[in-house]
């Protein structure tokens, strides 16, 4: 019997090390699992976590611990310096918000052609259809609950420059917020074509 | 005057009030007639304009404007009533400009409806006109409509708790039929048992011998039925198989984190956002074409909708809140690869065309999110040696395939290209 129940209870510790829930489970060989240096999306900000195995005592902290105490929030990425511009990429769009009327006079920076419009397509799938629907007529899924979505053939926006558009997707307009921070700026600019030819539709 | 069909009730009683109830009846069934009589008054507007109008409406004004909801900007309802038709036609031309004239009324409605502004439309005077004349005429007319949409309402609830209950009242006969079966069978043999006997007993003995006997007065005995050999041994085999099956899968779940579903901060839902409202995996998880993580999207990206919707709801007011102070939210990580292997998602969704349900699962059925595949080293390896290359239109893969083609018939897999090797994801 004890026999039994001893193995009953090998089987229930061995079980217990599966993931389920909030518990990740048991490591195989945890100094292995956690990165030493910062690594983005994972932060442990706990400094008792893995003090148990502890490989550096002198460091004043555990295992684990894994954040930057010199970022805001501790955290292990840092936004880049204010006014850099990034490397192997077109140069900033600098019109604040607030001037809408001279973006129009802003021109596209590439040209027409069938690829363009094909990758276009698949970035207006991911980034505007769930608003302004398939064919721009502000009913997709979301656009028929967020409400207020201006159909781009509707008279009022149907002869909008290129430069407008494109100043509306950065910086939002009215009800819709700016992508700016979601879109490279040559998405941006394909993603303009696309919504030109829903304009004329 | 009140007072007397009372008194002529009390006076002529129950044949008089028969009388009354008809009465009653007749104008209560006379209503419907009214309502069907003031449309054929609302009637006397234009129908070509009224049409026209119906077009101009739902082409350019029904994103922010319905007759009788506020959706947007206010609900149009009898709006010629309010405000004259100069004012009118004015606001909807530029109504920048009629609230920055001062006009008392533009200016309260500006406040009331969340400082949003109207997008100015430079409609002619004969489109504001058809315009208004159609909203004049939906005015009139709009009773029988509400009806209408509170009865599908009702129909659609009714309908959808009658389905769920279905399972539970399928599951409990099956559960009551089961019970009679077994019933059934127990009263079976013990009839056939009494029948037999019976018959044996008219047949003094004659029908079964000694054997037959022991085998119908047999009863079922536990305690020797346990210590016979068959049962020791049929159970220990189980036992020991189970045991040892138990250890090994135990063992093999040491260091695998599936099936992970830790609890967020936040009760985001996948099943509503990808699932209900279909909005793509890379509107949140901008870095999935571009960098080695997906990206776990930034507050801004959550207030690209939630500045709007459902800013009410305590969950959403985290947001707002963490919004408001700069702060990130501290979601918890569901995919955790060890650090000892690489994986960079840029290369399997951006090259490799890979699916992110094929790693991630049905996501857009998850109201929290769980680790879904093993993501093992076999699991990986195992993919390596099954997928083909997605070489299609990618020029850098161009002379690989033909190397590839002309010396082995099966196609390019990612194992050909050195998808096995060890320093591919660890170094």
């Amino acid at each position: 019997m004890r026999k039994i129940i001893f193995n009953i209870f090998i089987i229930i510790t061995l079980i217990s090390c599966s993931a389920k829930n909030d518990d990740p489970g048991v490591e195989y060989a945890p100094n292995m699992y956690h990165s030493v240096p910062y690594e983005p999306l994972s932060q442990v900000k706990d400094e008792e976590i893995g003090s148990w195995l502890d490989s550096n005592p002198d460091d004043g902290h555990g295992e684990f611990y894994n954040s930057n105490p010199y970022n805001p929030y501790s955290m292990t990425m840092r936004e880049p310096v204010e006014n850099t511009v990034r490397r192997g990429s077109s140069l900033p769009y600098r019109l604040p918000k607030d001037s809408l009327e001279l973006s129009a006079s802003v021109k596209s920076p590439i040209e027409d052609s069938e690829d363009v419009l094909k990758e276009a397509k698949v970035l207006y799938d991911r980034y505007c259809v769930h608003c302004h629907g398939e064919k721009g007529m502000g009913d997709g899924s979301v656009g028929k609950v967020y409400k207020g979505v201006t159909a781009y053939n509707s008279r009022a926006v149907k002869d909008k420059p290129e430069g407008h558009i494109f100043h509306v997707i950065t910086h939002g307009k009215g009800r819709m917020w700016g992508h700016g921070s979601q879109i490279s700026i040559e998405d941006r600019w394909k993603i303009v074509k696309y919504v030109q030819t829903l304009q004329r539709q | 005057m009140q007072t007397k069909p009372t008194k002529l009730l009390v006076h002529f009683g129950v044949p008089f009030s028969q009388f009354f109830g008809l009465i009653l009846l007749s104008i209560l069934l006379s209503i419907p007639y009214q309502i069907i009589a003031q449309d054929e008054e609302s009637q006397e507007y234009d129908p070509s304009v009224v049409k026209n109008g119906e077009n101009l409406f739902k082409g350019n004004c029904t994103v922010c404007h319905a007759i009788n909801e506020v959706v947007i900007g206010p609900a149009l309802k009898d709006v010629h009533e309010r405000q004259t038709e100069e004012w009118i036609y004015a606001f909807i031309k530029n109504s920048q400009k009629v609230i920055k004239s001062g006009d008392e009324y533009a200016v309260n409605l500006y406040n009331e409806y969340n400082k949003t502004l109207m997008t100015s439309f430079d409609f002619s005077d004969e489109e504001l006109n058809a315009i208004l004349t159609y909203i004049k005429d939906e005015s009139s007319r709009e009773i029988q409509v509400v009806v209408a949409d509170a009865n599908q309402g009702l129909e659609g609830g009714e309908v959808s708790s009658v389905s769920s209950d279905n399972l539970y009242i399928s599951l409990g006969l099956n559960l009551i039929l089961l019970l009679i079966i077994i019933f059934v069978l127990f009263r079976f043999t013990n009839l056939s048992k009494k029948y037999v006997l019976l018959k044996d007993n008219q047949s003094k003995g004659k029908l079964l011998d000694e054997e037959d006997l022991e085998v119908v007065k047999s009863q079922f005995n536990i305690k020797k039925f346990i210590k016979s050999n068959k049962f020791v041994g049929i159970t220990s085999f189980i036992f020991i198989a189970v045991f040892v099956k138990s250890c090994i899968d135990g063992l093999y779940t040491i260091g695998i984190q599936q099936n992970y579903q830790p609890t967020q901060p936040i009760a985001f839902s996948h099943k509503i956002h990808a699932g209900q409202y279909e909005i793509d995996c890379n509107y949140c998880h901008t870095g999935v074409n571009i960098s080695k993580s997906a990206n776990i999207p930034s507050v801004n990206i959550c207030m690209n909708c939630h500045g709007v919707i459902n800013t009410d709801k305590p969950e959403i007011q985290k947001i707002l809140t963490a919004y408001e102070e700069n702060r990130p939210i501290e979601w918890v990580r569901v995919h955790n690869l060890p650090d000892l292997a690489y994986f960079n998602h840029k290369q399997h969704v951006a090259v490799g065309g890979i699916e992110c349900a094929t790693c991630h699962g049905p996501i857009e059925e998850m109201d929290v999110v769980y680790q879904y595949s093993e993501l093992t080293m076999g699991w990986c390896i195992n993919c390596h040696r099954e997928t083909e290359v997605n070489a299609k239109g990618n020029d850098y893969y161009k002379k690989l395939v033909e190397l590839h083609n002309s010396s082995s018939k099966k196609p390019m897999k990612v194992e050909d290209i050195g998808g096995l090797e060890c320093s591919k994801c660890h170094y």
